[in-house]
């Protein structure tokens, strides 16, 4: 994968995209696992999800770096 | 000895019971103190270990996203990230229209800056928050620009990069260290509201509750509608807060929109009441019923209601049916109170239902309702945006003239703070409160920088020498009297007290700065106070113009095919909101003409109502008197509620009665024909309750104006 992307002569870092992409994938994650309930039974439910984003982030970018 | 020894075992239950009151109000200003400060000095950590340009903009991000609760924190996070951007690309797009042509870039930003307070100021939620960031990061970028136009893409890769990293950092420390859920505080909410209302309508039923006292409780019912809109917006973004949650909550906001427009029909309708007719007595056990469930405090109780009334409910329509010889006015004004009684049952019912599915937290399968969507009256609107794109040609006339490069940072000063206090309704109040903050800030700030950082050596030396500083102001934003002053300290101390990478001690540059951003706030101060100063939010005579609009929209808007339902409430939304504006503005104890604004708006809820009943009925195209006399009186109705000035409306409302009158002799004539079948007996009977409704509402109304005594009843 290249360090940066060009669009329209910008260069921006490809994890950048990556990442709210990411994001978007939490959100639907988020919905799932509330419809599920799963939040609920959680001691620290926020603290589950930021180590759920940073999990789906860390393998996104070491899966397009490796 | 004795005492002694029986109050030893109690020392462990007092100091459990002393901790636990600290930490309910000391302890979480301090975790809050704790928790900001923590997120502060991580973003300006992780912006030097970034080489970013400006590290304090990331840290003065985290400050002002520093809210007591979780969700508020990413609510407001997400809407400064989005303002930004915006901002950012409205900044590069001006840059390339006009580069290095000043006036007409000017003009350029004070146009855009003024679109976005006005945007800002129309909606008065979060949202607003991306409307005034989008406005100022606008000018923040551009202005310096203007000088180096080349420099403008760094800028505001700069500007974004800084403030999405105190954005997220703020986010994650919020949201994870101690967080404080806003979905509990919402919860708290419903259940204070379901009591607090379960109250009213007791005292409204014992007849204990003065009009004055009624109106007042209006008034904070209509801010708690508007908080609890406000709370479920924030509570959105937390973890675990469900799709189905939020349509609950706007259900309930719903349910009691319409619980409370009936219980004041119904408490008006008491207040009217001659004593001397059989009315009040043939209402009393329908009442009582009503009451007696209200005091068994029992939701489920309350969910039966309905048909816990309905003997009653026959009872009382078999005895006005015995009852000979009474007047047609004393009839259908027992059939209303009867009918009246029976609908406050329903939506309480209703109400209950809602309120039960939250506090046990279950699921229910609620009807698309529609959400509180608060919004302002244009011409506050008008007046922020005009009021914020002056500020900005001022200033900028000013550091044109002046020639005093400083003065750049005070005309964005400017912006932001006319942007940010357009949205309160005492905008100098709040202004003044800043100015207060960053005077406090500026000796404190001097200090700081040339006695402890100058001497701090590395990063653990520099968080030791600001933190002081900065605890006092985080301090003081936990206290809510003195809010302002603590944002005003932190936001104004982050900026220099943050040393940037290459580490510069310059005091006249410093004393500069200082000067030319107290300078933008004073300018601020005195255009809020020279510039339009009556149209601020809440004004009462917008918030009068705009009820008698939105009572005259009930005239003329489509219904839909509910059966009015989503005008309905579209109607009790706009009016709740309005009322809640007026709350804001007139602080703890309204005046008078605050409560008179109320009664008038009360009053125009209720004419709404019965017009958007009539129209319903109306609504199948069906010739003869009957509709033809209500379609008159409608018209002119109509006619009434689109010349709101006293006096000159008073042969309008006279007009109005007349057709009113009319309508009620056509609907008895069809009535007393004995012809009709009973489904359409029963839809007239409602049209001539709705007549009279509208009949009373406007006698109400034009107390001055008409005489009360000459033509009592014949609706």
């Amino acid at each position: 994968m290249p360090r940066e992307l060009s669009i329209v002569g910008i260069l921006i870092p490809t994890i950048l995209p990556v990442f709210l992409g990411c994001l978007l994938l939490q959100g639907v994650l988020d919905r799932v696992l509330t419809h599920a309930g799963v939040y609920r039974r959680l001691w620290h439910p926020a603290l589950a999800r930021l180590c759920l984003l940073v999990c789906i982030v860390g393998g996104a970018t070491a899966w397009l770096y490796r | 000895m004795a005492q002694g020894s029986t109050s030893f075992p109690d020392l462990p239950a007092w100091l459990a019971a002393q901790l636990r009151g600290w930490a309910a109000s000391d302890g979480e200003r301090l975790i809050f103190v704790a928790r900001s400060a923590f997120a502060a000095f991580l973003a300006l950590w992780i912006a030097f270990r970034l080489g970013l340009d400006s590290p304090g903009t990331a840290m003065t991000t985290t400050f002002i996203l520093a809210l007591p609760s979780s969700g508020m924190v990413l609510e407001k996070a997400f809407y400064r990230l989005l303002g930004t951007m915006v901002g950012c690309a409205a900044a590069l797009l001006l840059i390339a229209l006009f580069p290095q042509q000043a006036p007409l870039l000017l003009a350029g930003l004070s146009l855009w800056v003024g679109l976005c307070t006005a945007g800002a100021a129309l909606h008065r939620n979060q949202q607003s928050y991306s409307f005034v960031l989008a406005g100022y990061t606008a000018c923040m970028i551009a202005v310096p620009a203007l000088e180096h136009p080349a420099g403008v893409f760094a800028a505001a890769v700069t500007r974004a990069t800084e403030v999405g990293l105190g954005v997220i950092v703020a986010a994650v420390v919020h949201d994870v260290l101690f967080p404080r859920a806003h979905g509990r505080q919402v919860q708290r909410t419903v259940q204070a509201r379901y009591d607090s209302f379960l109250a009213f309508c007791r005292q409204l039923l014992d007849g204990q509750l003065t009009p004055a006292q009624a109106e007042l409780a209006h008034l904070r019912f209509a801010a708690d509608i508007a908080a609890l809109e406000s709370g479920r917006a924030a509570a959105f973004f937390e973890t675990g807060h469900a799709r189905g949650h939020t349509r609950q909550l706007h259900a309930f906001n719903g349910a009691f929109m319409a619980a409370l427009t009936t219980f004041y029909t119904l408490h008006r309708l008491r207040h009217r009441a001659d004593p001397v007719s059989p009315v009040p007595a043939l209402a009393a056990p329908l009442h009582a019923v009503l009451a007696d469930a209200l005091d068994g405090r029992n939701a489920a109780a309350l969910e039966q209601l309905p048909a816990q009334l309905a003997p009653a409910a026959a009872a009382a329509r078999a005895a006005l049916a015995a009852h000979t010889g009474l007047a047609p006015g004393t009839v259908i004004d027992a059939e209303t109170a009867i009918e009246l009684a029976e609908r406050c049952a329903t939506q309480l019912a209703a109400f209950a239902t809602v309120y039960g599915g939250l506090a046990r937290n279950e699921r229910q399968q609620v009807s698309e309702p529609q959400a509180y969507a608060p919004k302002t009256p244009p011409g506050i609107v008008l007046a922020s945006g005009a009021r914020a794109a002056f500020a900005l040609l001022a200033s900028a006339t000013l550091w044109y003239w002046l020639a005093w490069g400083q003065l750049a940072t005070s005309l964005v000063m400017t912006t932001v703070f006319c942007a940010l206090a357009s949205s309160s309704p005492r905008p100098t109040a709040m202004v003044k409160q800043v100015m207060t903050g960053f005077l406090l800030a500026t000796p404190l700030t001097f200090a700081t920088e040339f006695l402890l950082v100058i001497r701090a050596s590395d990063f653990a030396m520099l968080v030791l020498a600001a933190l002081p500083l900065f605890a006092l102001a985080l301090w003081l934003m936990t206290d809510p009297k003195r809010a302002g002053i603590g944002i005003g300290m932190a936001m104004f101390s982050s900026q220099f007290v943050a040393p940037v990478n290459l580490m510069r001690y310059d005091a006249m540059g410093m004393v500069n700065g200082m000067l030319a951003q107290i300078a933008g706030v004073l300018l601020a101060w005195v255009i809020f106070a020279v510039l339009l100063p009556g149209h601020t939010m809440g004004n009462r005579a917008h918030v009068r113009a705009a009820l008698w609009r939105e009572a005259s929209a009930t005239c003329r808007r489509r219904l839909g095919h509910q059966g009015g339902a989503r005008l309905r409430h579209r109607f009790d939304n706009r009016v709740r909101d309005l009322l809640s504006q007026l709350n804001a503005a007139a602080g703890p104890t309204p005046p008078a003409a605050t409560r008179a604004v109320v009664r008038e708006g009360l009053t125009l809820l209720e004419l709404g109502h019965a017009v958007i009943e009539l129209r319903v009925l109306l609504a199948a195209p069906t010739d003869g008197p009957v509709p033809a006399a209500l379609r008159t009186a409608l018209a002119r109705l109509a006619a009434y509620l689109r010349a709101p000035v006293a006096g000159t409306n008073a042969a309008a409302a006279a007009a109005t009665v007349t057709a009113l009158l009319d309508a009620g002799t056509a609907i008895r004539t069809a009535l007393a024909d004995g012809r009709c079948e009973p489904a359409r007996a029963a839809r007239l009977r409602t049209a001539l309750a709705d007549l009279h409704a509208i009949y009373t509402s406007l006698l109400d109304q034009a107390d001055d104006t008409l005489d009360p005594t000459g033509a009592h009843h014949a609706a």
